[in-house]
């Protein structure tokens, strides 16, 4: 197995608050990863730091065995780290092909067809044929996450970051993105955070459970939930949400 | 209605491929005759109508399609000029010929200052062209070499034919607002405009998909202050005097934004409505004093209020009306076989 990502003591602070504290992983091609944790863990933060949003603290980011710590977030797309965001950020006065165009343009590195063509198939996989002329910023929920899917898609990444795109949508919606998710992963890593843990069990070949921006336990989906670590925290929160 | 209007906004690209050059090269055949046909009143107002539009357009390129709001352009219409008259006292350059350098004076002080302006967001980075503007606007006050309150004097031209100094002015008027449509056409056509659009639009999701938000912006704002430069020193040709207030007056900024504001901002067509607009108020209310600008000032409020994305805008928005189309159409299904 091909490792495309290596996370090397990752840590990052604002001020006093500690989001993301001392993380090491691995993810290599074909293989998603799942990052389960309560609101504000830190899931968030760690994909800012892994795209270059924001520069760790300390720590290394080797991505197909190349360092890419300090570089800046476009260059990591160059690289081939794409995201899709937990609240979509489409271009809303672009059309749903534009904002895909982009993503193949300049992520993807394709030209004039290439491009062209590569953004309608993957505007197509994800469902949007429908939507293809429509301006983003009119999109609902399910679309404008699609869309960020799409983007992500047509950058042709090596490691794809999904924050939270199940959330806010229907069972059924749901399994229409697992399975997408599921076709996809064979080409690339895949970083999925999920705040409920069960969509990703059927995906994830393993979980990592974060908490206060620390790693609480890693390993197989059934042995992390099983875990008394998680079961803890999630308990937790649903003991203060009765109170 | 809606036939036509399907027929403008969808048709293919091949067929406004064909359509742009021919509209193009019988504007620049009308140009080429206007000076023999129109009377000198009339050829001069053509001019100053020809050159506010191209800065107009200059100005849309940084605020409507790079999304960087600038009320410091006068800097660039004043540094453009500026730098025409140096050349020529200076450097004993033809003035004629010394225009074409005011882009590289304008568009230089834009490379120049952008790494510290960058630095500032949004609304700081407006009122910091503002005050960019205001410095340099004092250092040439300062500076005996410019002239300093006096000013300077192109006085080249008094060796030069008079009865050519319009007929030039205004070719290069014409220069420049043909090649402002042309510049923004084909720039929003390219992966250029598409990148400016992005970063427009959301820069964080723009440097994601591997925009190099810092460089699109800083190539929009050169190629807009060089192009603004180019229209001050052609503005400048027929007074043939120059003074501080004069080339960084801020109602330069003003006629600009104005004109943009109510044809409609980030269209390549909303300019050309806010110029119609922009003299004809101008030329129908000159005489009647300050009112002329309380009702420039009514004009667009009641615009922004009524049609936010100006005339133009509110048109395309509405009925997908587009003269100049830049969007990118998907390729159709048939082309995969669908
Ligand atoms: N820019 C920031 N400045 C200060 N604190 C931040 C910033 N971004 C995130 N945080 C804090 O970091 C913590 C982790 O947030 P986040 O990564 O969004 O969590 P998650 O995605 O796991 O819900 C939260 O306490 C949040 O308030
Ligand atoms: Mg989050």
């Amino acid at each position: 197995m091909t490792i495309v990502l290596q996370a090397e003591g990752l840590a990052k602070s604002y001020g006093r608050i500690v989001v993301v504290d001392d993380l090491s992983f691995e993810v290599a091609r074909g293989e998603c990863l799942g990052v389960i944790g309560p609101n504000g863990a830190g899931k968030t933060s760690l994909f800012n730091v892994l795209d270059g949003g924001v520069r760790a603290d300390r720590g290394k980011i080797i991505l197909n065995g190349e360092d890419v710590t300090h570089l800046p977030r476009h260059k990591r797309s160059h690289k081939g780290i794409a995201r899709a965001y937990q609240v979509p950020q489409p271009f809303p006065d672009l059309t749903v092909f534009e904002n895909v165009l982009v993503a193949a343009s300049f992520a993807g590195r394709l030209h004039g067809h290439a491009a062209e063509s590569a953004a309608w198939e993957v505007i197509h996989r994800v469902g949007l044929q429908e939507r293809i002329r429509d301006l983003a910023g009119g999109l609902r929920l399910l679309d404008r996450k699609r869309l960020e899917v799409a983007k992500a898609l047509a950058a042709r990444p090596q490691l794809l970051l999904l924050d939270e795109v199940a959330g806010g949508l229907t069972e059924a919606e749901v399994n229409v993105l697992v399975d997408l998710v599921k076709s996809l992963k064979p080409d690339f890593g895949i970083i999925w955070i999920e705040h409920v843990a069960h969509a990703l069990a059927a995906t994830a070949d393993r979980l990592m459970a974060l908490h206060f921006g620390r790693k609480l336990i890693e390993g197989t989906p059934d042995a992390v939930l099983g875990s008394r670590e998680v079961r803890e925290i999630y308990l937790g929160i649903v003991d203060d949400a009765a109170a | 209605m809606a036939a036509v209007t399907t027929m403008l906004s969808r048709s293919p690209g091949r067929h406004h491929l064909l359509l742009m050059p021919a509209v193009l090269l019988v504007l620049a055949l009308c140009a080429v005759a206007a000076p023999f046909v129109v009377g000198e009143g009339l050829l001069r107002l053509s001019s100053e109508i020809l050159l506010i539009f191209a800065m107009a357009q200059m100005w849309n390129l940084l605020s409507g399609y790079a999304g960087l709001l600038s009320i410091g352009h006068q800097v660039f219409v004043g540094a453009g000029a500026y730098g025409m008259f140096a050349l020529s006292i200076h450097a004993g350059v033809n003035p004629y010929v010394a225009i074409a350098f005011a882009p590289f004076v304008s568009g230089l002080l834009a490379a120049l200052v952008a790494p510290i302006l960058f630095r500032l967001r949004d609304a700081y980075f407006t009122i910091g062209m503002w005050v960019f503007s205001e410095i340099v606007t004092i250092l040439v006050g300062k500076s005996n070499w410019l002239g300093g309150q006096n000013g300077l004097t192109l006085s080249a031209l008094r060796d030069m034919d008079p009865d050519w100094i319009s007929p030039i002015s205004f070719w290069w008027a014409a220069f420049a607002a043909i090649g402002s449509l042309v510049l923004l056409a084909g720039l929003m056509r390219s992966r250029l405009g598409l990148a400016l659009l992005a970063v427009r639009d959301n820069d964080v999701a723009a440097s994601s998909l591997g925009i190099d938000v810092w460089r699109s912006r800083f190539i929009a704002f050169v190629i807009s202050a060089a192009g603004t430069g180019l229209c001050g020193a052609i503005y400048f040709l027929g007074p043939a005097h120059i003074l501080p207030a004069a080339g960084f007056d801020p109602n330069w900024v003003v006629i600009m934004l104005f004109i943009c504001v109510v044809g409609g901002l980030g269209t390549i067509e909303g300019p050309i409505v806010g110029t119609i607009v922009y003299f004809g108020l101008r030329q129908a209310f000159a005489t009647s004093g300050n009112w002329y600008l309380i009702l420039m000032g009514s004009v667009a409020v009641v615009v922004m209020l009524v049609a936010r994305k100006g005339l133009w805008g509110t048109l395309h928005a509405r009925y997908g009306i587009s003269l100049i189309p830049i969007r990118r159409e998907p390729p159709s299904d048939k082309t995969f076989g669908i």
